[in-house]
């Protein structure tokens, strides 16, 4: 049986919230092992942001909480504290990664900057993802996904284009970007590592990954002096292209003409064999009155169906899949991309798998988020041989706990 | 000066897709010797192939060469539809079996198996299967894409992480894998919490909620362009001290479960506020008051942004024509970079890729 290609790994994730969770969850389903610290009096917010209703213990029966932190263990230490800052310099020495989403000052604040952590553990890599990075004059700005994405310029570029707003994506955006690309800073730390027997500090500014998605934005920008134009759902290269209702609530099917021949066969489809020969230049001209056509079409169309057609006929399609039908895709339930883990405090429900689908390796979802402090004992008795007893204490000092002192709603 | 991370790791690049082009760029700028085999017809577009074809050498060969090149490579990426490769004579598994230590890295729409494999698509196409598009967008209008191409973006930054993971194992077990990256599921295991919620719930689907998710967490018109605010509970405190407003201090905006029943009230007090600050005053506040604030800044905005040229964020490319375009550079700073300076010519790179790859001079 082929092992997965990051077994072995041992990984300290000081991240809270989407960005840094999401990039250690990636990490889990490729083999690492994943200690989530967290400190009794400072927790990872997101297990209240939702709270189930008339539950005891929110933290511990979160859905929302579950989709970042599945596959880790949770073990509790406040780093505030002398005794629980010395525990966790002890599981540096034995990690291999330390990971960390907090503003940029804050590490250092609690004395586990890099060089404390280099102390511990000469080659261990260490990825920051402050959101504008370590250093430079933005260094202090607060960021989440949304703030990035409207400091990255992408945010310029997505609206309707007939009323100059500029918009968000719906969701925030820059976080499992950001997530997906502190991943693979740590597997090239280790690259690294493997090579040379050194470690590395990545200081990745979430702000900066972002804008590297728009880099022909900046090519325009800078060669040619363009300002910012947005497109709605159209495309120069494509036409037409937009999203069209269809039957139901809130279904919507996107068509996207890329060739003379697509355009010939989707005329057919919605009867419009008199403008069957139309060029591209033309459909761009006369895109309004394409769309009323298309419109006029799909109107009377159920979603699914309407994709299934225009696929049939070769014609570039698909639905505004949106957040209950995807959970339905027949594609997807096709792929085993739904998978229902059980939970000891929730029912089940339709939990994605890995996006980095391993043939060979075969990653797969194995357990449920942890619950609050649940491996703290294992952990620190195993790794640091700290006693039962001294675990009591630490207990009563609140430097480890198995529920947060401090519940409220995140 | 270190030697580059992926220094004597060789890329091959087939497809000449957008996903494919940027993972690849990302594993040339970290080093390796990226060859990418440009398709017949360019369906990138001029300012595409500035940002994400310079700094890679080009070639245009018949298929046997091809495949004699993905055997000579460490790693494969490539977009072609599911099973053309094969039709080529060069499936992954039969590169696999060759070379054990090949890494494959196919990013296409739908991933290689399932009904929708061979499906029709393109940016939007797999940015609606994906489910982002249901939630971006004005509640009033229709769903709207993210700018540029981000479903491509996604599976090009999955498709980069899984490369440089699987090199990993490699290195440590011996073996490569073939790694399945698919445009749809990229997209469809971010939903935030409208995805986990939509499964667990039931309750039917969230919808799009435009620039105001609600009045602490949206975009607003400023005084001079558009400005936005991100505050979780324990920030509005400091939103509220921020804004100054005494009246921000009343149960029903300070309490957490009165505040959603006054939200168009709050909203518009943010609408106030935000329309009597400009970007750069809002901004000095973030670090101040420890609020996530921002501004909708442009592209050309970042071109000048101070804290960027501190960090020495961007890259140059010198074009064919001798004009130098401005790029944005590393992902993220730790290993040297060498930032992509020459867009070579599509196919211009054969003899010498031929030459030191697989040591034929022609």
């Amino acid at each position: 049986m082929k092992r997965l290609p990051l077994e072995g790994v041992r990984v300290l994730d000081l991240t809270m919230m989407w960005a840094g969770p999401y990039a250690t969850r990636l990490l889990a389903e490729m083999g690492a092992e994943i200690l989530k610290i967290e400190s009794p009096s400072a927790w990872d917010n997101i297990r209240t942001v939702i709270p189930l209703d008339g539950i005891t213990e929110p933290w511990n029966a979160s859905w929302y909480f579950n989709d970042y932190n599945r596959d880790k263990k949770s073990v509790t230490l406040d780093l505030a504290q002398a005794r629980g800052r010395e525990l966790f310099l002890g599981l540096v020495a034995q990690s291999d990664v330390v990971i960390e989403n907090y503003r940029s000052a804050v590490m250092d604040n609690l004395g586990i900057g890099y060089e404390t952590l280099r102390a511990a553990r000469e080659d261990i890599i260490m990825v920051s993802m402050a959101g504008f990075g370590k250093f430079g004059a933005e260094r202090d700005h607060v960021g989440f996904g949304p703030i990035i994405e409207q400091m990255s310029g992408l945010a310029s570029l997505t609206g309707y284009g007939d009323d100059g707003v500029p918009y968000k994506t719906g969701v925030s955006y820059g976080d499992p970007v950001a997530g997906k690309a502190a991943a693979a800073a740590v597997a090239m730390g280790l690259i690294k590592r493997q090579k040379t027997g050194r470690g590395v500090h990545v200081d990745l500014g979430q702000r900066e990954t972002m804008s590297t998605l728009i880099g022909e934005a900046f090519v325009a920008a800078s060669l040619r002096g363009e300002q910012v134009a947005q497109h709605g759902n159209r495309d120069s290269r494509f036409a037409p292209q937009g999203v069209y209702r269809c039957i139901g609530i809130e279904q919507w099917l996107a068509i996207s003409v890329r060739t003379d021949d697509e355009w010939r066969a989707l005329a057919s489809v919605i009867d419009a064999d008199s403008i069957a020969r139309l060029s591209l230049h033309e459909r761009l001209e006369r895109h309004d009155e394409l769309d009323a056509l298309v419109a006029a079409w799909a109107a009377g169309q159920d979603p699914q169906d309407a994709m299934e057609t225009l696929q049939w006929a070769g014609v570039a399609a698909g639905r505004v899949l949106d957040s209950e039908s995807i959970h339905d895709d027949p594609h997807l339930a096709a792929r085993g991309y739904w998978v229902e883990l059980p939970h000891p405090r929730m029912h089940a429900w339709k939990q994605p798998t890995t996006t980095w689908r391993f043939f060979e390796a075969n990653p797969q979802l194995s357990r449920h988020a942890p619950l609050f402090g649940e491996h703290t004992r294992e952990v620190l008795s195993s790794l640091l041989g700290v006693s039962a007893s001294e675990l009591d204490a630490l207990q009563a000092q609140a430097v480890i706990g198995d529920a947060p002192l401090n519940p409220g709603i995140g | 000066m270190d030697e580059s991370l992926l220094d004597g790791v060789r890329v091959l690049e087939i497809g000449g897709g957008f996903a494919a082009a940027f993972a690849a760029r990302w594993l040339s700028g970290f080093g390796a010797d990226v060859v990418r085999a440009d398709p017949p017809l360019e369906s990138l577009t001029a300012d595409e192939q500035v940002y994400l074809l310079a700094g890679k050498r080009r070639v245009r060969v018949e298929q046997t060469r091809l495949r004699a090149l993905a055997l000579a490579a460490d790693i494969v990426v490539e977009d072609q539809r599911p099973g053309e490769l094969a039709g080529w004579g060069m499936s992954p598994l039969a590169l696999r079996a060759e070379k054990r230590t090949l890494v494959v890295v196919s990013v296409t729409p739908f991933g290689q198996s399932g009904p929708y494999a061979t499906y029709e698509a393109n940016n939007i196409i797999a940015f609606a299967m994906g489910g982002l598009m249901s939630l971006t967008g004005h509640p009033a209008r229709e769903p709207l894409m993210t700018g540029g191409s981000q479903a491509y973006c996604l599976g090009a930054i999955n498709a980069f992480g899984a490369a440089v993971t699987a090199l990993y194992g490699g290195i440590v077990q011996g073996e490569g894998d073939w790694i399945d990256i698919s445009l749809q599921e990229a997209a469809a295991g971010m939903l935030e919490l409208y995805g986990p919620g939509g499964a667990y719930n039931g309750l039917g689907p969230h919808l799009r909620s435009g620039n105001h998710v609600r009045a602490a967490w949206a975009i607003y018109p400023c005084a001079d362009g558009f400005a936005g605010v991100c505050a979780l509970e324990r920030q509005i405190p400091a939103l509220f001290a921020a804004i100054g407003d005494p009246e921000l201090q009343d149960p029903r905006f300070r309490d957490p479960l009165q505040r959603p029943l006054h939200d168009d009230e709050l909203q518009a007090k943010l609408y106030a506020w935000f329309g009597d600050h400009t970007k750069d005053e809002i901004l000095a506040m973030s670090p101040k008051f420890k609020v996530p604030f921002g501004a909708v800044l442009t592209p050309g905005d970042l071109l000048e942004n101070p804290s960027l040229a501190e960090r020495g964020y961007f890259d140059e490319v010198l074009l064919p024509d001798g004009q130098v375009a401005i790029v944005p550079g590393r992902p993220f700073l730790g290993f040297p970079w060498t930032p992509p300076s020459v867009l070579h010519e599509a196919g211009a790179d054969n003899t010498r890729v031929g030459a030191d790859w697989l040591g034929v001079q022609s």
